[in-house]
């Protein structure tokens, strides 16, 4: 933090201050991703083999289905998308991670969490509020866990020297608030002081809208943002011009003001104001999706189209184009007349994993790419693994929601036509093979991801207790060795 | 955005009018219905499920059965039928008022009701009522429900928030791999029936997708004499000879739950007319 | 939303002017917000709770209520004829031979006073009594007494006025004195109890 240090310097004890934290969160994360699209798999054999499980109470799919959801949502996204932003609030206010104990401690809470989370749901003991499946402990455990991570985010933010917001700072600091806020209303209203009737599905709406769209929104575009302008350190960085920094802040007020109105589905068995008010909410959400396009669209034309090697920019382009297209696709499940026919078939499962694995993680996964080889001195394990995970993702996603969202047209069409029950379902299978091809593809992907992650930890482990012993015998050669190495992997990384 | 406050400020605002809209809004609002009367009688709407019933929401919740149904039927629109009740003092009149509406009539004493119109809108059944009453005859408007979920025989009526009163946690579901079951004790309210159906689906319904749920069930060797709970399953799906299957407390639970889901009488907020019987 | 920005004088950039909101965007917004108000105009019911889809407005909604009066008194008998009463006396109140003596132009029926016919599903009837000129001797167990006032006077009624019959309705409050009178009575026997009871 010595001003007159090269900054070369600078930076990497900066970048060094987030490495445990950042091994906690993104390992424990790389892990449940893992874990979630295992269970997701798994849950989808019992639609080609339908007795499949049928003894066994822990793998009926009622039980597999919420656990894969929420092994990726909670297990991964949300950690991940934590530490990227604590590296991004790092960056942008050119300091250390201030408060890194906090972090540690939160993302070792939250994994507990995760576990009690989805142990509990596969003994049978799901809350049975779609998203909001863990039990007390679990989400107790969870909401702890964010406030610490939360703190220590804030506390980064505030030791900026740039008063000035980044575009991003906006997205980022709003979805810390945002999470706290929804999480805890929707816990307390259902699990707490759970309220009657169709109120507990009112609430549930409520929170799988501003968690699963407009959270995941916020995070995954302040992420874009940052890498789209690029950071105050970032030679190449263009920074935003007073078009793209007027359409950013039109496209964030608009997302917070509207995006927080949708989610209560077109025919639910509400009170008509209900559904008619979110339906406005989801038609004026269609801004924040078509500004945020031609933000990223300018981006493109003014720094050139770079051929994608699935560095950082690419991922962030193709995730970019996710959230475009599953954010159409939300504001089309909310719409009426074309909402009803759409939305209790496959076609809003679609939506929802395309905004989870399409945008977030694939955003979140760029993200962490490029920065865990400057957090930790040195290159990725597996360089050429993670551009193979870029395009497994990619293909993944795209024949896993793909297929099952035309499958869920085909199906809501079918349903309105009053074919017979057993026709609809049999027409909607070819598409569910496909999707679960694709299934198979994000697996792998999310493999080879985890063992980067895992590698880079084992590497600095190793390298750890080598200088260790390396110390013991000769402590003042050793600390030279290390400024220079250090010194050498920034320079690399960049 | 000048600071970190203004952004605080922009979310606590744009998050807490939805907030006050949403959650505390239908709090407020649904948060205090309760039992209504079924519309045209003095029955009160919903009662509580029976204890098994209320123990089986909780397997339900239990096997994340909401992950394949919903419990919801959607109304697309209401319509009228035109039901002729008296003929009066004039037959011939009503009979050429009811062949103006495009309706025939037969003489027999009995062939009273007969809905003269089906599925038209309220204007142009009011209009009917009137020429039929003026020529001296008796007609009622039967209001009907109309939609795909309603013609598939899923329900009767669209769903309300009334019909969850009970309900602890609410199972509204959010996806149709499987049939809707808001109403499913209407229409398979058998308990033996879906007992069958839970341990072998395909034994009750040809070509079901249902994963069967045979953990619910114990195969037990046969003592001094059969279980009288024991299932009488078809020989593909029968266990081996000398064996029964007995349903476990939490699949007699779930059957009794299933069996419990009726939503099918009149209120003010989802009228509609209720067939009567004609055997 | 915009001035947000523009009026924001930290920059060390010129302010952003108007020529950064390009004008699709814009028109965008108020066309969206135009719609939206006309739409939630069109379909809320003004958050009145008792209004769901497809119904627009509590107007709306009470166009489709069912008519209050004798219509839906009639309507309600007719439901209940149907799932208490029809399975022995038939739906077009014939009766079964062996089970139930037809409704249909019975004499103890169409008498101008309600009181037998109020009594019978209230406590039930043993014993032979003569309908339209055959002996009929069946018991008929007190199917009415779960009933409500209300459900029992519709029933009644309905059963009064259906197939040619022609007696005048039963209000709920008839039954109720009925009921005051028959509590804890047994069954009425035969054609002498039932004449014993004041028509």
């Amino acid at each position: 933090m010595n001003p007159t240090s090269p900054e070369s310097q600078t930076g990497a004890t900066n970048a060094a201050s987030c490495r445990v934290p950042f091994l906690a969160l993104f390992g424990g994360g790389a892990l449940w991703l893992v874990v979630g699209l295992t269970l997701a798999i798994l849950a989808s054999l019992t639609f080609h083999k339908p007795d499949i499980f049928a003894n066994c109470a822990w793998l009926t799919y009622g039980r597999l289905q919420p656990a894969a959801n929420d092994a990726i949502v909670y297990g991964f996204c949300v950690p991940a998308a934590l530490g990227v932003i604590l590296w991004i609030f790092c960056q942008l206010s050119e300091s250390e991670l201030l408060l890194p104990l906090l972090p540690i401690v939160g993302a070792n809470l939250w994994h507990l969490g995760v576990f009690v989370g989805l142990i509990e749901i596969l003994i049978g003991g799901s809350t049975g509020f779609p998203s909001l499946e863990f039990q007390r402990g679990g989400s107790v455990l969870l909401f702890a866990a964010f406030l610490l991570i939360a703190i220590s985010a804030f506390a980064t933010f505030g030791a900026r020297r740039r008063r000035e917001l980044h575009p991003s700072h906006w997205f980022l600091l709003a979805a810390l608030f945002w999470f706290p806020w929804i999480y805890s209303t929707a816990n307390l209203f259902l699990m707490a002081w759970p309220v009657r009737g169709v109120c507990q599905a009112v609430v549930d709406w409520w929170f799988c809208a501003n968690f699963l769209f407009v959270w995941t929104a916020l995070a995954g575009i302040g992420v874009g943002l940052f890498y789209l302008f690029g950071g105050p350190n970032d030679e190449e960085a263009t920074g935003p011009d007073d078009n793209q920094r007027f359409l950013t802040l039109f496209s964030f007020w608009t997302l917070i003001l509207f995006g927080a109105w949708c989610g209560i589905p077109q025919g639910a068995p509400v009170p008509a104001w209900l559904p008619a008010l979110s339906a406005v909410g989801a038609a004026l959400t269609i801004l924040p999706i078509l500004t945020i396009a031609s933000v990223a669209l300018r981006a493109v034309r003014t720094r050139g189209a770079a051929p994608c090697r699935g560095g950082p920019r690419c991922s962030i382009l193709f995730g970019t184009a996710f959230f475009v297209i599953s954010g159409i696709m939300f504001v089309a499940l909310g719409c009426p007349h074309i909402g009803p026919v759409i939305e209790l078939t496959w076609f809003a499962f679609a939506q929802t994993q395309l905004q989870i694995l399409g945008f977030l993680t694939i955003v979140l996964c760029g993200a962490i790419c490029a920065l865990m080889p400057r957090v930790m001195g040195f290159d990725l394990v597996f360089p050429r693994l993670a551009r193979v995970r870029h395009w497994l993702f990619i293909s993944g996603i795209v024949l896993f929601a793909g297929a099952l969202a035309v499958g869920g047209i085909l199906q809501g069409l079918k349903l309105q036509s009053l074919a017979p029950f057993a026709t609809v379902t049999a027409s909607v299978l070819p598409f569910y093979r496909v999707s679960t091809t694709g299934l198979l593809f994000l697996w792998l992907g999310a493999l080879l991801f985890a063992l980067n992650i895992f590698g880079m930890t084992l590497k600095w482990k190793l390298a750890r207790l080598h200088s260790c012993l390396a110390w013991l015998r000769a402590p003042e050669e050793t600390i030279a060795a290390a400024d220079t190495a250090a010194a050498a992997g920034n320079g690399r990384a960049k | 955005m000048k600071n970190g406050f203004h952004v605080f400020l922009a979310a606590f605002v744009a998050l807490g009018i939805s907030w006050l809209g949403f959650v505390l809004g239908s709090i407020l609002q649904l948060g205090v219905e309760g039992q209504a009367t079924v519309l045209q009688s003095s029955d009160l709407y919903p009662v509580q499920r029976p204890g098994a019933a209320t123990m089986g929401l909780q397997v339900y919740r239990a096997e994340g059965c909401a992950a394949c149904h919903t419990e919801q039927i959607r109304q697309e629109g209401v319509a009228c039928d035109v039901v002729l009740t008296a003929m009066g003092n004039n037959p011939a009149a009503v009979k050429k008022a009811v062949a103006g509406l495009g309706a025939q009539i037969s003489d027999a004493t009995n062939a009273l009701p007969k809905t003269v119109l089906s599925r038209v809108s309220k204007a142009g059944a009011d209009a009917a009522t009137a020429s039929i009453s003026s020529a001296g005859g008796t007609a009622e408007i039967h209001i009907v429900a109309t939609g795909p979920d309603i013609a598939r025989g899923w329900g009767v009526r669209g769903s309300v928030a009334r019909d969850y009163l009970w309900d602890d946690p609410v199972q509204l579901g959010n996806l149709r791999a499987g049939p809707d079951l808001a109403n499913v004790g209407a229409r398979l309210g058998n308990v033996t029936w879906q007992l069958l159906h839970l341990y072998a689906p395909q034994s009750v319904v040809k070509g079901s997708a249902m994963p069967p749920f045979r953990f619910l069930f114990r195969v037990e060797k046969i003592g001094g004499a059969p279980s009288p709970d024991a299932l009488q399953l078809p020989k593909p799906f029968a266990p081996a000879p000398g064996y029964e299957v007995v349903p476990t407390r939490d699949a007699r639970n779930l059957a009794a739950y299933l069996v419990s889901l009726h939503a099918d009488v009149p209120l003010f907020e989802a009228p509609f007319t209720p067939e009567v019987s004609t055997k | 939303m915009s001035g947000n920005h523009s009026s924001n004088p930290s920059s060390c950039r010129p302010p952003a002017n108007r020529s950064g909101a390009p004008t699709w965007m814009l028109v965008l917004t108020l066309i969206l917000g135009y719609l939206g108000g006309v739409y939630f105009d069109h379909h809320s019911g003004w958050f009145s709770p008792a209004v769901y889809s497809p119904y627009s407005s509590s107007t709306e909604l009470a166009a489709y209520q069912p008519k209050s009066g004798a219509q839906a008194m009639a309507a309600r008998g007719h439901l209940l004829y149907g799932q208490i009463c029809a399975a022995c006396h038939s739906d077009d109140g014939m009766g079964k031979p062996g089970q139930a003596p037809p409704l249909a132009g019975s004499e103890w029926v169409n008498e101008k006073g309600f009181h037998r016919v109020a009594e019978i599903p209230q406590i039930g009837l043993t014993g032979s009594i003569p309908v339209k000129g055959q002996p009929w001797n069946s018991t008929m167990p007190p199917m009415g007494a779960g009933l409500s006032d209300a459900d029992l006077a519709a029933v009644v009624t309905y059963v009064r006025s259906a197939w040619g019959n022609h007696a005048p309705p039963v209000t709920a409050s008839d039954i109720k004195s009925v009921r005051s009178t028959v509590a804890g009575h047994p069954a009425i026997s035969g054609a002498a109890g039932l004449k014993a009871i004041a028509e």
